[in-house]
């Protein structure tokens, strides 16, 4: 493993590097290296064609929790999920939880979701989902305790490989996460967990959406 | 801040109510909320900062209070329950003109007779007054369960007993209470207090037990101002640092105090009795004598409260002192006993006891007054009309526990089945 990028100071300027779109051939490419590393890819010129394809895609009725995503809130997906009363959105049901009484059930509910949506931090043209969290709470499920996985990615994500990625993380995500989670919940964010996957084994079980469109961080 | 706080906060705007702690009709929709599961965000009205972040001013009308921001943006103020569920599009109507079975009430013995029915094809309706899960539905954990080792909160069972008896096809129409039953032919016609009629061919009460009203001066007063029926786990944060009082001897009261020890700075438990193994379970006992900052009183009960505009001290008396005594006290959580639900039975001349319950089966048949009309006797938990069931806390002589609730409901669903063969389509 090569030696982590250093984390940019809260309040820093960010690359514009890491903001451009991926041209089609990078997302033609990136898609075929997902499907040989098992993650069904699919394509959506817009955020509302993935909205569309996200909801084509979960059950009515099921348990879903929506990962904190700045791109599921400019797409309307989390809208979708948390208020269309199609499903059984987790996370209004985990908030309003006794946090001394139901620790126990929070955890566990959390974990097993039937679906999980959310985003990545980086997709590299190898193929590899890199997703960062400061708490860490939502990467179990991503790996396997969600029954599915829906990720949506805008094409800015992209980059060439996994120290790309972990640089994107460092000096381009966690800037931005960072002001966001301090004027949000006045807390401070921090890169403290971080899952790359390489290879899914489950045939189905995780679904990438490229969108052509800056979506997110 | 904990892990799940970050990641668990929802990410679409949610309901923001305005108020004073001290609100009676503040604590009615805190309740409302919470007890239904709708996610909110509580302002309190004399803190100027927290109101101008959500109403761009620095105060509000005193009149306007409470004040209750929808999710689209929408303002109700001096808002009401009734008006924030329909706000929140909770009022349904019932999508059909006639049901098989109607069940009043959404606690454990209506969920699991909803379930029961639905699941076996019965077009199935349940009406609610407040929220699924009915008394079971505040309790903070039930630890003897069946099947669930380490306990499940009385929320959790009730959110997934809906889910799952929605999964099989049955209705639930909450937020409005029933104002009466009328016969209809063999079958009966519910009404609610929306003037909504539902038409079932069986009626099933589970309309359980509210609190019993505790005699002292000033309680009415300070309902919502420090004083609360029930567990009220809307206000378990508001308790933090506190001190808490709460009174009774059964299982309810004792979750109530292992729910506010963690919050509480001190949690007192007031029992009449003298001995608190005559109603509560030993696995509870256990549990409240190992909490620190509880302190268990037994033979003591409550004779005055002392206030200004929220409770501040609760006068009590015990065993044979002649002098009260006085317990700083910031809530007052009131969990004594039960009285039967049967408001909206009144009028179409359903047998009961003398406290109230309805009677059932074989009491119905040697109680010559209960006038069973048929030849056949009344089914085991058929009421003195045919057709017309009561389970769980309702019923005279049931036992007054969760588990025994969802059995009585479960069972109610053959004994239905029965009836609507005998009359016919079944």
């Amino acid at each position: 493993m090569t030696e982590l990028p250093v984390v940019a100071s809260p309040g820093a300027a960010v690359s514009s590097e890491f903001a451009e779109l991926a041209s089609d051939e990078r997302i033609a490419k990136a898609a075929a290296a997902l499907e040989r590393n098992g993650i069904r890819p699919l394509l959506a010129a817009t955020g509302a064609g993935a909205r569309g394809l996200v909801g084509s895609l979960l059950a009515d009725g099921a348990e879903v929790y929506n990962n904190t995503s700045q791109t599921l809130e400019a797409t309307g997906i989390a809208d979708d999920i948390e208020r269309s009363g199609r499903y059984q959105p987790l996370r209004l049901r985990l908030y309003r939880m006794d946090r001394e009484m139901q620790r126990r059930e929070m955890r566990t509910l959390a974990a097993s979701p039937d679906y999980v949506v959310g985003s990545v931090h980086a997709l590299t043209e190898g193929g590899s989902l890199l997703i960062a969290s400061a708490s860490g709470s939502q990467l179990g499920p991503l790996v396997s305790g969600a029954g599915q996985v829906i990720l949506v990615i805008g094409a800015q994500k992209i980059v060439s490989d996994v120290a790309a990625g972990m640089r994107r993380i460092y000096e381009y995500c966690y800037p931005l996460e960072d002001a966001r989670a301090r004027q949000a919940y006045a807390v401070p964010s921090g890169v403290n967990n971080i899952l790359i996957i390489n290879k899914v084994l489950a045939p189905g079980r995780v679904t990438a959406i490229i969108v052509n469109e800056r979506l997110g961080f | 801040m904990s892990m799940f706080d970050y990641d668990a906060r929802p990410v679409t705007p949610g309901v923001v109510l305005v108020g004073t702690q001290a609100s009676r009709g503040g604590y009615a929709i805190r309740d409302f909320l919470s007890r239904n599961g709708y996610p909110f965000e509580w302002v309190d009205a004399g803190q100027p900062d927290a109101v101008r972040a959500v109403l761009g001013a620095a105060e509000v009308e005193p009149s306007a209070l409470p004040l209750c921001i929808l999710p689209d943006g929408s303002r109700l103020a001096s808002a009401t329950v009734e008006q924030v569920a329909a706000g929140l599009g909770m009022v349904a109507a019932p999508s059909l003109p006639e049901y098989d079975l109607t069940i009043v009430g959404a606690g454990p013995a209506g969920l699991a007779a909803a379930v029961n029915a639905a699941s076996e094809g019965l077009r199935t309706v349940v009406v609610e007054a407040v929220a699924p899960g009915g008394q079971a539905g505040t309790t903070s954990m039930i630890e003897n369960y069946l099947g669930f080792p380490n306990g499940i909160s009385g929320s959790e069972l009730a959110t997934r007993a809906t889910v799952q008896a929605r999964r099989f096809g049955a209705e639930l129409l909450l937020a409005r209470p029933l104002t009466g039953v009328s016969a209809d032919g063999p079958g009966y016609v519910a009404g609610l207090s929306d003037g909504t009629l539902i038409r079932g061919r069986a009626v099933l009460f589970a309309s359980g037990v509210e609190w019993r009203r505790l005699e002292v001066p000033g309680v009415d007063d300070l309902l919502g101002a420090g004083v609360y029926y029930g567990a009220g786990p809307s206000e378990a944060l508001a308790c933090t640092d506190s001190q808490v009082v709460v009174v009774g001897g059964g299982n309810s009261a004792g979750q109530a105090v292992v729910r506010f020890s963690r919050y509480a700075r001190q949690v007192t438990l007031l029992v009449r009795g003298r001995d608190l193994g005559a109603s509560m379970s030993q696995y509870l006992i256990d549990q409240v004598s190992a909490i620190p900052n509880v302190d268990v009183r037994v033979g003591t009960q409550v004779v005055g409260l002392e206030a200004d505009d929220r409770l501040r001290a609760v006068n009590v008396r015990s065993g044979d002192s002649t002098e009260p005594g006085r317990w700083p006290a910031d809530a007052l959580f009131i969990c004594i006993g039960g009285a039967p639900r049967t408001d909206g039975a009144a009028g179409i001349g359903l047998a009961t006891n003398t406290a109230g319950y309805l009677m059932t089966g074989s009491d119905v048949a040697r109680d010559p007054g209960s006038n069973w009309p048929l030849p056949r006797e009344p089914l085991p938990l058929e009421t003195n009309l045919p057709g017309v069931f009561a389970a769980g806390d309702v019923r005279c002589g049931s036992v007054k526990r969760c588990s025994a609730a969802i059995g009585e409901g479960s069972m109610a669903v053959a004994l239905v089945h029965r009836r609507l063969a005998e009359v016919g389509g079944d």
